[in-house]
Order: C-alpha cells, then structure tokens, then sequence
C-alpha cells in the first residue's frame, strides 16, 4: 500500500532563481539539476508532482527501470529532488509577467512569486473527441483516464479509442477489470510499438474495430451507445457499451503563456535548441513544447539542457 | 513494520514540528477486521502520524463497542476518521475508508489547516462567502487513491467544513464502499455531491468550488 506525500504546502520565500510552472517529469529533472548547481529552484504544481506519470499503471521504456509503475517513479523523482533541497508549492500558476532581469508568477490565490528564470512545464493534456454527447457523458461512461476512472468498470464492457502507445496501454490496463475492450481506430494498423501491438493481438479480452471514428455518444443519464462510423464505407452502427477512454492524442497546456511566448498553430511552445522560448530567461520543457518524441526520457533531458543553459546565460 | 517508510517520516516530522501551531486530535473509528479490510491499516498509519508530531494525538474507538462516540459524530461507515481541533471541536472533517495513494496527502494537508487555522487556498472573499452560509451542508467527495486530481476536490471541501462550522465534508473511498457509490452514480472521480442534491465531477478552481457550492443551496 502506497502512501504518497502530494505536494503538502510548504512556506515558500518570495524569490527564487527558477520557478517551474508544472511539476512532471521534465520539471523534477531541471530540479534535480538546478540543485546540483547551486540554484533555488520552485516547483509549482496545481495537481501532483509526476503529472502524467501518474495516469500511466506501468512505465517500460524508462532506462533503468524494466518496469515500474507511473505513480511509484514519479514519487521517486520527487524524492530525489526533495532530498536536494528542491521546493515544492501546491497553486495553480494563472498568469506570467515579464521583466528584463527577472520574471513574475501570478498564483490563483493572488500571490506573486519572482525568478531570475522560468521554466515552463505545463505538460499536456487528453485531446477531445469533440462529438456530440461528448460533454453530456463526460464522467457518465466517457472518460480520459483508465488509471482513474477504470475500477468503475470492472466486469463491464468498455471501448478505447485510439491506436497509439497510451491507447493501448490502456486498453491493457482495462483489459485486466472488464470483461471486454473495443480497440476503436480509424486506421487499419495500429500507431502504437511492435511491443505494445504484440501484447494486444495476444489479449483475448480485447477485440478491434479498424477503419472507425466515433460519430456520435448516447444514453439517458449514463452513456448506454456509440454510434461508429466506418470511414472507408460511410456506415454508421450503434454499439451498445458501458464506458468508452479516449486516448487519441494531447494538447499543450500552454493557455496561460500564449500571449507571452511564441508556439505553433497547435499551442505548442517554440524554443530554441537550449529550451529558451522567444522570451529570454523562460524557458519551456516537456510536453508542452514542439518536439518530435513526447515521452519521459525527452522531458527530463529537456529539463536538464534548459537548467544547464540558464546556469552559463544568466548564473554563471 | 510500519506504513511508512523512513525517509517519509522524517520529513513528515519535520513538516509537523515546523507547521504545526495548536493540538490536532485524531478519531478513528474501526469494526471487526472480518468486516472491515481497511480498519487496521487506517489505524496504524493514524498512529503512526501520532508518533511523529508531538501536537498530534489519535484515538481509536471501536463502532461495536465505542457506540456513543460513534453516534455523538454520526459515523456510519468503517473505517472512518474525524478530525477535532484543539478545544475538541468536531471540524466536520471525515474521512470514510483508509486515507492511502494520493488521499494520503488529504490528510496530511488536513493536519496542518486544523492545526494552524489557516485555510490558505481560500482568497478572502471566498473565505467570507463561505462563512455566510448558515444552513447545514454536507459535502461527500468520491475518490480512489490512484486518482491524481482528487485531494484537491477533498481539501477544498474540508477547507470549507473548517472556515464553516455548518459544514460537514467526507472524503468517501469510493472501491470500499461500492453500493454507496452506485447510488450516487459514481464513474468518474473525484465525484462531489452536495446535499444529496447537487453534484459534479472533477477538481474545480476555488473559485468555481464556491459557485457550486452556492447552486447547491439554491444560488444565494
Ligand atoms: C496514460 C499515459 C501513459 C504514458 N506512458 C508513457 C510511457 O510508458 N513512457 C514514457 O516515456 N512516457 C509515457 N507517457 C508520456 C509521459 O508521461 C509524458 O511525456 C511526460 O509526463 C511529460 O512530462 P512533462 O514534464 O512535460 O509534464 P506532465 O507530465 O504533462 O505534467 C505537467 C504538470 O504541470 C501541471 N500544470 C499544468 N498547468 C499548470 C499551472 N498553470 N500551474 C501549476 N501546475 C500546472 C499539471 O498539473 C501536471 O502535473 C504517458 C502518458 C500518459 C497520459
């Protein structure tokens, strides 16, 4: 039995040489570095250090660790950067000012904290199908999170939609408390690895149906239907199910910042090969910058090259 | 063995001696372990705590036979713990089912409101509004421990029980006690039902907290 420590509220000073807004993976490693250098560093994080790590059940693409659970390495992370004499505050970041020698966050409660840099890592979150019934059903029977919400559904039959990595992992996941997983795809092959694909095709609790998109969610009070539509011949068919996990895909979280900092048409922020964004002394780290490979061993090296940069540009 | 590992104790002891201001005092209520999987664990990690702050004390009555306790703070499930603040006054905390995962966090955050008095997370225009409210509410926020956005929901709504003394909020584990979460319509957590009445998923920003907390009672 686990017991994790959250991010308890400490008393925070009102300065500090980094700030993180965001406390996943990327952000913890740029911690870890930052103390080793010398540096004050503040994470802030509005939900649990780890971010994602959290909604993932087992992690197998990590150097150093075969297989591990999302919750135990991001409470090793944590750890590791608490023991360095990182620190942590529990807030929502809701605004960012900046200055030439220093930059501002705003908290929810109104507190202003400064920093000689920042570091976004506001991460990602689960994009939306953005179909009707979607909201209506939204934690009636739809969901964007197996490692959540999966128990409610043991022994029931249940939808993924998705074919890449975190889909399949998922559906794994389910596989192992309901009686069935749809693999819902809109291709005819699967994104995810050859490994992750082996595990499926061998899973008898999980069955596919390729070549379709959801159109449609219904019920009355909870989610009864999906209505697919196969996108190679235009028919629709109603399937009766319990719960359907979206897992197509992420958006940044990078609302806070897109007046400040430049980013793509999809919200992801640009920075340069060291992590600075458009504005000097901020940063971006993990997945809510542009960058080719989303994962945690990307997150953690961009915190690190982003601390070793600021620590030569602006420490030094 | 104990629950917790040390490096977790040693820093729990140095939060405690750092934060803690008044006397916090713990009640644990547990039944029979053939009835109740989770009470000897809840039990131990609450004593537990006990040893590592001084201003901490836990006490832990049986329902079978501790039944007058168990009815003056109304608890109808096992393992349940209520949280009393220094003068002994029933915060209108509860936690229904073992504070573990995440949830663990809940409580620990819960120990250092009581015990300072400070609801910090409440600007104080929030805070007032809260404090206007002179009906009975009683908030029950639905939870696992793996879900990650949960003890916000949790804390927000104990935050409130402490700021109001018309307000009771449970922390209710919702794998522990599955009828109960049935008939709520639990799928998603955290799930947050206020007056039996109104409900809504998800952690909310404080301010929005509030806002559902004043639909629930009719828009005031
Ligand atoms: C289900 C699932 C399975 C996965 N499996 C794997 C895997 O097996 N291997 C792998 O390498 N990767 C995996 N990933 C991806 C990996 O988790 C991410 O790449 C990684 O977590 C990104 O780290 P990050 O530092 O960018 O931040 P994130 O993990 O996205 O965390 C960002 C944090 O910032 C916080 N935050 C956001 N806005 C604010 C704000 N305004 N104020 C305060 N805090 C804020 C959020 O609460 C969050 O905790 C998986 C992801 C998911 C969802």
């Amino acid at each position: 039995m686990l017991f994790d420590l959250g991010s308890i509220s400490e008393r925070v000073a009102e300065r500090y040489d980094v700030i993180t807004v965001g406390g996943g993976p990327s952000a913890l490693a740029a911690a870890i570095y930052a103390r080793r250098m010398g540096l004050s560093i503040l994470v802030t994080e509005k939900a649990i250090e780890g971010g994602q790590l959290n909604l993932t059940t087992t992690i197998d693409n990590y150097p150093g660790f075969s297989n591990i659970r999302g919750e135990e390495l991001a409470a090793k992370m944590k750890d590791h950067a608490r023991q360095l004499g990182a620190e942590f505050l529990n807030g929502v970041v809701t605004k960012i000012e900046k200055h030439d020698e220093y930059h501002t966050i705003m908290l929810q409660d109104g507190k202003a904290i400064l920093a000689n840099v920042i570091l976004l890592a506001m991460g990602a979150n689960p994009k939306k199908l953005n179909v009707p019934g979607e909201k209506e059903f939204t934690a009636r029977g739809v969901s964007y999170c197996a490692t959540c919400d999966g128990y409610f559904f043991k022994d029931k039959h249940v939808m993924v939609i998705g074919g890449g990595d975190t889909a399949m992992n998922e559906a794994l996941h389910l596989s192992r408390i309901a009686k069935s997983v749809t693999v819902v795809h809109r291709r005819d092959k699967l994104r995810a690895v050859k490994a992750l694909q082996d595990k499926v095709f061998s899973n008898d609790a999980i069955s596919f149906e390729w070549n379709s998109i959801v159109d449609r969610f219904e019920g009355s009070s909870q989610l009864e239907f999906v209505v697919l539509k196969n996108v190679k011949t235009g028919e629709k068919k109603r399937v009766k199910t319990d719960g359907v996990f979206v897992a197509i895909g992420l958006s940044p979280n990078s609302d806070i910042v897109r007046n400040i900092v430049k980013t793509d048409e999809n919200g992801y922020i640009l920075t340069d090969e060291n992590m600075e964004t458009s504005v000097p002394r901020i940063y971006a780290i993990g997945d809510a910058r542009k960058k080719s490979l989303r994962q945690i061993v990307t997150a953690v090296a961009d915190g690190a090259l982003a601390i070793a940069n600021a620590f030569e540009k602006y420490f030094a | 063995m104990p629950l917790l590992g040390e490096k977790d104790a040693n820093y729990l002891r140095k939060t405690f001696s750092e934060q803690l201001l008044s006397n916090v005092k713990l009640l644990v209520f547990v039944d029979d372990p053939s009835v109740c999987e989770y009470c000897d664990p809840t039990q131990q990690i609450l004593e537990e705590l006990a040893e590592l702050g001084e201003k901490i004390e836990t006490t832990v009555y049986n329902v079978k036979t501790d039944k007058a306790t168990a009815g003056m703070y109304k608890v109808e499930m096992t393992p349940a713990i209520v949280i009393l603040n220094d003068s002994g006054k029933d915060t209108g905390i509860r936690f229904y089912g073992i504070p573990s995962g995440h949830e663990f966090s809940s409580l620990i955050q819960d120990i250092i409101m009581v015990s300072s008095g400070n609801v910090s997370f409440f600007n104080e225009d929030l805070s007032k509004k809260i404090r206007s409210i002179n009906t009975p509410v009683k908030i029950r926020v639905f939870v696992t421990p793996s879900c990650p956005y949960c003890p916000k929901a949790v804390i927000e709504a104990h935050g409130a029980a402490i700021l109001n003394e018309h307000i009771t909020a449970e922390m209710i584990e919702a794998n522990e006690f599955p009828e109960l979460s049935m008939k709520y319509g639990v799928s998603s957590v955290p799930h947050t039902v206020i007056n039996e009445r109104h409900s809504f998923v998800g952690a909310y920003p404080e301010t929005a907290f509030v806002s559902e907390l004043f639909k629930a009672l009719g828009g005031m």
